[in-house]
């Protein structure tokens, strides 16, 4: 018989007498499902903290920041700083003549989660033009107006948190904002934010200086010119950024974290993972030991021996892969959860189902090597003599 | 106790399989130890925490900005011994890299609050009469190379109103958190100097910290600031330093949750491999088992046997789980502060998580061990 003949016929006895080993089995199953399925979760939400990054920002978008800000957080632009920048060259302009242009202020706000616990949101105030850039979808009420304490909320936000439902009121300051309007998810940064109009919040908030400016230019090839321009400015001492730069920046560590924990834990898991395996496969070879002697005697290979047991941890491990997978796509997909003040999407996206499977593999190869070994190194006279 | 080589010799009866199995529990445990070692550690932190210092900030946020008006009527509440304000603000030194944070506070005030803080009468003294002075903890000092005397320069995205990023810090004096050396890393300055010199927000603070006479008077104290402040425009929210901590957990968020689900996950599959590798074992060994019925064990012997063999696996392997996370949270402490070693109780959960998973593990093989029939089994049917 050929290599994979002899493999096959191997694998096949294997798995028929897998109902003998049920135990040992549905270990392998339980133990790949649960490190698929952690591992899933916690890449979902590292995907979720991604797309706060700025993939998704348009290329044409700039922010500018005070000096020496490391995040629009900690950044102070003063009125001055924030007006000069409208006069600066490659702005994109509506037909009327405004610029796309919008100065933001941010405070943050205490609210009450649903659970009854204390976390923050932010408030951002725009100043008008922010209607020329993509407006946030409204799916219930309508915008904020200027000079009104009132303010919209997203999606998201107003699940999570008590109190913040179209119609109610939230006292800041001894002043009540009214809730106008609801926004929905855009799986960005916005998800997590009131938004209302920036002079209101300055006023209400005794500010005087923004945070950021946000510019749309003429085309992404504006952008040198609009840069040297500010930057050359005696008036300012601001630094210029792409939103995508800006985005990355903030985000980066944020993402970075959640990958490097999720491929920890998946990494502790998947060792005791192989460890069950390898127990399993152990069974399954000293389960089989005349099956393998007899076979041996009558003339098959040492390579498709291991071949076979390498297949049969593999194949043992697959359906652990689909399974974690899938319920972490049921518990978990389009989930949202809160931390420091920011909401990420949770998103099971089909590679993380192509990441599970790779894990899955590597973990039923692992686990399947040294049974291989002792498979092919049976000694055929000992094993057939054993009971 | 007798019985205890029997327990033993049972445990390894095939040792590769158990050594596998002692791995795998102790890899689980390993994670037990370092995802519940940082949830509690935390909450450790927060119950050492000083009851006699409160934090009022604004109802808005913590560290949203108060007037300076607010001191005098703070100061005069009964019960408050000292106050000050605080605003802190971040930047780098020498390169985007090396962020520095500076708190900013009347500072002899400061030092009479924050009393554990070790610090020379001498550099206090010192800091209320140099403006632009300040004392720097220890950890910066070593970190960047600094000596007493020394002019550093910190840009910082707070802008002077002279246009600059740069604020400058002439260091007088060096203090330590001995309890809490991760804390002294900020430099201390004086809020005047802040004031001053900055663009915007002036004469506001970020919080006022209070130390009240009498701790137990803290909470009193605490309503009778916020009463005073009470549907004015700059409501306040004072917290008990463990509450702000605990505030500040709560920013965290749903990581609680996810840290649980993660250990429900794992103990879950554990449970499943306990079991079936008593399952295993207890099957293997019916014959013994039959034999020491023959001789004398009672069904309830063989149940005790068979559970304490599996009492004694789980334990011996939570152990050496937890000994490794011992060694690895340390380095899961670079990503959440404040958590510097071990919390006991953790141990005590893990002991409490062995034993449940080896007696729910192992109670059906247990129980089908100890139902044997005699005859039946020495027969091999």
């Amino acid at each position: 018989m050929s290599f994979l003949a002899q493999t096959f016929a191997l694998t096949a006895t294997a798995l028929r007498s897998i109902g003998e080993r049920r135990g040992a089995a549905l270990v392998t199953v339980i133990g790949v499902t649960s490190v698929a399925g952690v591992l899933v979760s916690l890449l979902a939400m590292s995907n979720g903290a991604r797309s706060l990054g700025g993939a998704s920002a348009a290329p044409d978008e700039v922010v500018i920041l005070g000096n020496a800000a490391s995040s629009s957080m900690q950044s102070v632009l003063t009125r001055d700083e924030a007006l000069a920048v409208k006069g600066a060259p490659g702005i994109r302009r509506a037909p009327d003549g405004t610029p796309y242009y919008t100065a933001t202020t941010m405070v943050s706000v205490d609210a009450i989660r649903s659970n009854g616990k204390r976390g923050s949101v932010a408030l951002v105030g725009f100043t008008p033009g922010v209607r020329l850039f993509d407006p946030p979808r409204l799916i219930e009420g309508r915008l904020y107006r200027p000079g009104v304490h009132e303010l919209v909320v997203s999606d998201p936000i107003r699940k999570m948190y008590r109190g913040l439902e179209l119609g109610h009121h939230i006292t800041l300051r001894g002043t009540e904002w009214a809730v106008v309007g609801v926004f929905a998810s855009s799986g960005t940064v916005n998800d997590s934010i009131l938004a209302a109009d920036a002079d209101t919040v300055m006023s209400a908030f005794g500010r005087n200086a923004y945070q950021q400016v946000l510019v749309k230019l003429a085309s992404p090839a504006a952008y040198p010119a609009f840069k040297k321009w500010v930057l050359t400015n005696p008036a300012l001492a601001v630094q210029v950024k792409t939103e995508k730069d800006d985005l990355n920046e903030t985000f980066a560590g944020f993402n970075q974290l959640f990958e490097y924990v999720a491929y920890f834990i998946g990494g502790v898991m998947a060792c005791g993972a192989v460890f069950g395996a390898l127990n399993s496969l152990y069974a399954s070879v000293d389960a089989r030991r005349r099956d393998l002697a007899t076979l041996r005697a009558i003339g098959f290979g040492g390579a498709p021996i291991i071949a076979s047991v390498l297949i049969e941890g593999m194949l043992l491990a697959l359906p652990g892969a689909l399974l974690g997978a899938a319920i972490a796509w049921m518990l978990f997909d389009g989930h949202v959860v809160s931390t420091q003040g920011l909401v990420l999407k949770l998103d099971v996206t089909p590679q993380l189902l192509v990441v599970s499977i790779l894990w899955a593999l590597v973990i039923g190869l692992l686990g399947a090597s040294l049974p291989a070994l002792r498979a092919a190194r049976l000694q055929v006279a000992v094993a057939l003599r054993a009971t | 106790m007798k019985f205890l080589p029997l327990i033993w010799a049972g445990m390894w009866r095939k040792r590769s399989r158990a050594v596998l199995m002692l791995l795998q529990i102790a890899t689980a445990f390993v994670l037990f130890g370092v995802l519940q070692g940082l949830d509690t550690g935390v909450s450790e932190v927060i119950a050492e925490s000083h009851a006699d210092r409160l934090y009022v900030s604004s109802s808005v946020a913590v560290g949203d900005p108060l007037p300076m008006g607010l001191l005098a009527r703070i100061r005069s509440v009964p019960g408050v011994e000292y106050v000050t304000e605080r605003a802190d603000f971040g930047g780098t030194y020498q390169s985007p890299q090396q962020p520095v944070s500076i708190t900013t506070a009347d500072a002899a005030l400061l030092f009479k609050v924050y009393d554990e803080v070790k610090v020379a009468p001498a550099a206090v003294r010192a800091l209320a009469a140099d403006r632009t002075g300040a004392i720097v903890g220890d950890v910066s000092m070593r970190k960047f190379g600094w000596k007493v005397g020394e002019r550093i320069v910190v840009a910082s995205g707070l802008p002077k109103s002279d246009g600059s990023h740069d604020w400058v810090f002439d260091i007088v004096g060096v203090y330590d958190f001995p309890d809490h050396p991760e804390n002294s890393a900020a430099i201390i300055a004086n809020f005047a100097y802040l004031n001053e010199s900055r663009l915007t927000g002036r004469d506001h603070a970020d919080m006022f910290v209070v130390k009240v006479d009498h701790p137990a008077d803290a909470d009193a104290v605490g309503l009778a600031i916020d009463n005073a402040f009470a549907n004015s425009s700059n409501e306040t929210h004072t917290q008990s330093e463990a509450e702000l901590q605990a505030a500040q957990l709560q920013q965290l968020g749903d990581l609680d949750f996810i840290v649980h689900a993660i250990i429900g996950a794992v103990f879950f599959a554990l449970l499943f491999a306990t079991g079936a590798l008593m399952m295993q074992a207890v099957r293997e060994r019916v014959p013994e088992l039959a034999v020491l019925k023959t001789v004398g064990f009672t069904d309830r012997g063989i149940l005790a046997l068979i559970l304490a063999e599996s009492v004694a696996f789980c334990i011996v392997a939570a152990a050496i789980g937890l000994g490794v996370s011992v060694f690895l949270l340390p380095l899961a402490r670079q990503l959440f502060s404040g958590i510097r070693h071990m919390p006991d109780i953790v141990f005590v959960e893990g002991g409490a998580c062995a034993l449940a998973l080896a007696l729910i593990g192992a109670s059906i093989p247990a129980w089908r061990g100890s139902r044997l029939e005699v005859v039946d089994a020495l027969a091999g049917r």
